[in-house]
């Protein structure tokens, strides 16, 4: 590693992982990273190039053939099933390109979700939920189900409940993929106000406007880092 | 997840696809419905029979001659114990008149009833002939409230008879009090004047409602000239002797009181050594038991058929969630991705079929109440409301909930949910 856990939120050390499908796949090989708190970091790279699986072993939603994966101070190869579920539930929050709403449940219950897993009582969950759904634009929306929403409706809602227990990290999946380009804007802007928030964002995306978004581009080729880019952000003039 | 949050998602499931959920639900309904309608139907057939019977005839004690099965649950068949009329063919006569006055001095008798049939091959009315039983027995055969019309007769040879009501309404004309009847006794015929009709008399072994179409004869002279004599043992003089006598005991001394005459059969009576297999003394008490004992496996026999469709249910729950764990694949990984631990994903799917199963019940409690209410009304029984059945029922239908659900449960914990998320 090359921080301590105080100074990262996320600490990659050559990382290794293994698909056998028929044959031995490859999919990371040796791959060494550090995010830090609040920080913000675009992966770009072809398909098939291991960006996804790089974010399921950051989500815990994996673990790796070799190497350490550690999140929020806890190493991922050595937690248990219902740990790394416990850590997913509380200290990182999901963004899809598919959105991934539960579909009969409504806005606010969809984003009060990991609260109801978390054991929040029902009245502070509603109020949570409430509010992230005001601060996305969706005050008004909060009894609605995903099918009565708009895509870009959709993901925001999603946002929402990637930031409802307040996560270290934020790990956001191609989020503009299914949205127009102005929606994904907003949709971007928003990630942007979260991050100023404190919250740590690793992006994923194909999309270089995209990930000119995030303070740094780590580029992949073949499960390999193959570069760490660095943006200049420049504060955007406000609209006249 | 808290177990109301828990309840309430898998409630929004099922109520998500109603139609799929009911018709789900059908198979436990059945089920359930089945097993409420023949425990209510039978348990109120059992309460009617026993209840009429106990009325008349908890403090009896029947003794019959010979080894003879009165317990229905000894019976190798199971079935009803036999009648008066098949007591007769089997059991030999031989308590003798001795006995009963015998039997009439043990402590906790109240009084001794003989019964034995005359040798009489029809009863005519009018012009009409009818081939029916003619008992000798007592006056205390025939009490005084069971009387339809008139009352009972008196000992000796006064003329006088008592009909059945059975026996009554089997003559065409109206056969009523003071009305004259004709027993033909073979070889010559004996007019007798009715003086009661009556809806039951003691002392018979029809326990199933139906009473037999039976007239009543003095023993005293009847029985002693056309019914069967032995010669005492102990008195060594020829005595009339009858095949089945029945006992009315003090009604809080009942099983003291036949303990005190079965001793007195295995010691020093008549009965005792003139027949081989000398007698059986068994309270009407007993018998009732049995026959709720029957009736109880009857009603547990028939119930089970409502099991075989609670099984059909069960594989209709199962095969519903297995469908819905594979529709639902992409919300497991959902819940997953926010922090469901595998247990919470299989408590929703469980609490789901769960659901099924109790919602089977809730629904099928009461159809099969009202089915049994029409079968207990056409039946013209008593309804009687089985709650014991109630509670077996909706356990049932909760266990077969939870039993269909935990394969389809488990599976659902088991999804990957990397696999999940990308499934489409």
């Amino acid at each position: 590693m090359g921080t301590s856990d105080a100074e990262t939120v996320v600490s990659l050390d050559g990382v290794r992982k293994e698909y056998d499908l028929g044959g031995t796949v490859t999919a990371l090989d040796g791959v060494t990273l550090d995010f830090e708190p609040g920080s913000y970091s675009a992966v770009m790279g072809p398909s098939g190039s291991g960006k996804s699986t790089l974010l399921n072993l950051v989500g815990a939603l994996d673990t790796p053939t070799d190497g350490d994966v550690v999140v929020a101070g806890r190493n991922i190869p050595t937690l248990s099933e219902s740990e790394r579920v416990a850590l997913r539930g509380t200290r990182i929050g999901f963004i899809f390109q598919t959105f991934n709403l539960m579909p009969r449940l409504t806005a606010e219950e969809n984003v009060a979700l990991p609260l109801l897993f978390a054991e929040w009582e029902r009245s502070r969950r509603r109020e949570r939920a409430r509010s992230l759904l005001d601060d996305v634009g969706l005050g008004d929306r909060i009894d609605h189900l995903p099918q009565e929403l708009s895509g870009g409706q959709r993901q925001r809602v999603a946002i929402a409940r990637a930031l409802a227990s307040d996560p270290d990290l934020i790990l956001a999946d191609e989020p503009t993929g299914n949205v127009d380009t102005e929606t994904g804007e907003g949709i971007m802007r928003l990630l942007e106000d979260a991050n100023d928030r404190g919250n740590a964002i690793i992006l994923v995306t194909h999309e270089r406007r995209i990930a000119e978004h995030a303070d740094r581009i780590i580029h992949i080729t073949d499960g390999v880092v193959e570069g760490i880019e660095s943006i200049e952000q420049t504060t955007p003039e406000p609209l006249q | 997840m808290k177990f109301r949050d828990g309840i309430g998602i898998a409630w929004r499931s099922l109520t998500g696809h109603r139609l799929r959920s009911a018709l789900t639900t059908v198979g436990i309904v059945i089920g359930i419905a089945t097993v409420i309608i023949f425990a209510s139907f039978g348990t109120s057939v059992q309460t009617d029979i026993v209840g009429e019977f106990e009325d008349t005839a908890a403090s009896e004690i029947i003794i019959v001659t010979g080894d003879v099965g009165l317990d229905p649950s000894s019976g190798g068949d199971g079935g009803p114990p036999p009648s008066a009329d098949e007591l007769g063919n089997i059991a030999l006569p031989g308590i003798t008149v001795h006995d009963l006055d015998q039997l009439s001095q043990i402590d906790g008798v109240r009084s001794v009833i003989p019964r034995g049939s005359i040798d009489a091959s029809s009863v005519s009315y009018q012009n009409e002939t009818r081939p029916q039983s003619v008992i000798a027995t007592t006056p205390a055969a025939l009490p005084e409230e069971n009387f339809v019309s008139g009352g009972p007769f008196e000992q000796g040879d006064s003329g006088e008879i008592v009909l059945s009501e059975t026996a009554a309404n089997e003559f065409e004309g109206d056969v009523g009090v003071n009305d004259t009847v004709v027993i033909d006794y073979g070889n010559s015929k004996e007019n007798f004047t009715v003086v009661g009709i009556i809806s039951q008399a003691r002392g018979g072994l029809n326990v199933f409602g139906s009473f037999s179409a039976e007239v009543y004869v003095p023993t005293d002279p009847y029985y002693r000239e056309y019914g069967n004599t032995v010669e005492s043992p102990s008195q060594g003089v020829e005595q009339a002797a009858y095949r089945q006598v029945t006992v009315v005991a003090e009604p809080n001394q009942v099983s003291e009181t036949r303990d005190r005459i079965e001793r007195y059969f295995e010691e020093e009576s008549d009965a005792g050594q003139v027949v081989e297999e000398g007698v059986t003394v068994q309270s009407t008490a007993a018998i009732v038991d049995g026959i709720e004992s029957v009736l109880n496996d009857v009603i547990q026999l028939v119930s089970g058929i409502g099991i075989l469709a609670l099984l059909v249910g069960a594989f209709g729950i199962a095969n519903i969630m297995l469908v819905s764990v594979t529709e639902r694949t992409k919300e497991i990984g959902i819940m997953k991705a926010n922090g469901a631990h595998n247990r919470e994903v299989m408590g929703l799917f469980l609490a789901e079929s769960t659901l099924l199963g109790l919602a089977g019940a809730v629904v099928g409690i009461p159809v099969g109440l009202i089915v049994g209410f029409g079968a207990a009304a056409y039946a013209e029984v008593g309804f009687t409301v089985p709650f014991g059945w109630i509670a077996v029922a909706t356990a049932m239908g909760i266990t077969t909930g939870i039993v269909a659900g935990l394969y389809p449960a488990w599976r659902a914990a088991r999804v990957d949910p990397i696999d999940a998320l990308r499934y489409e």
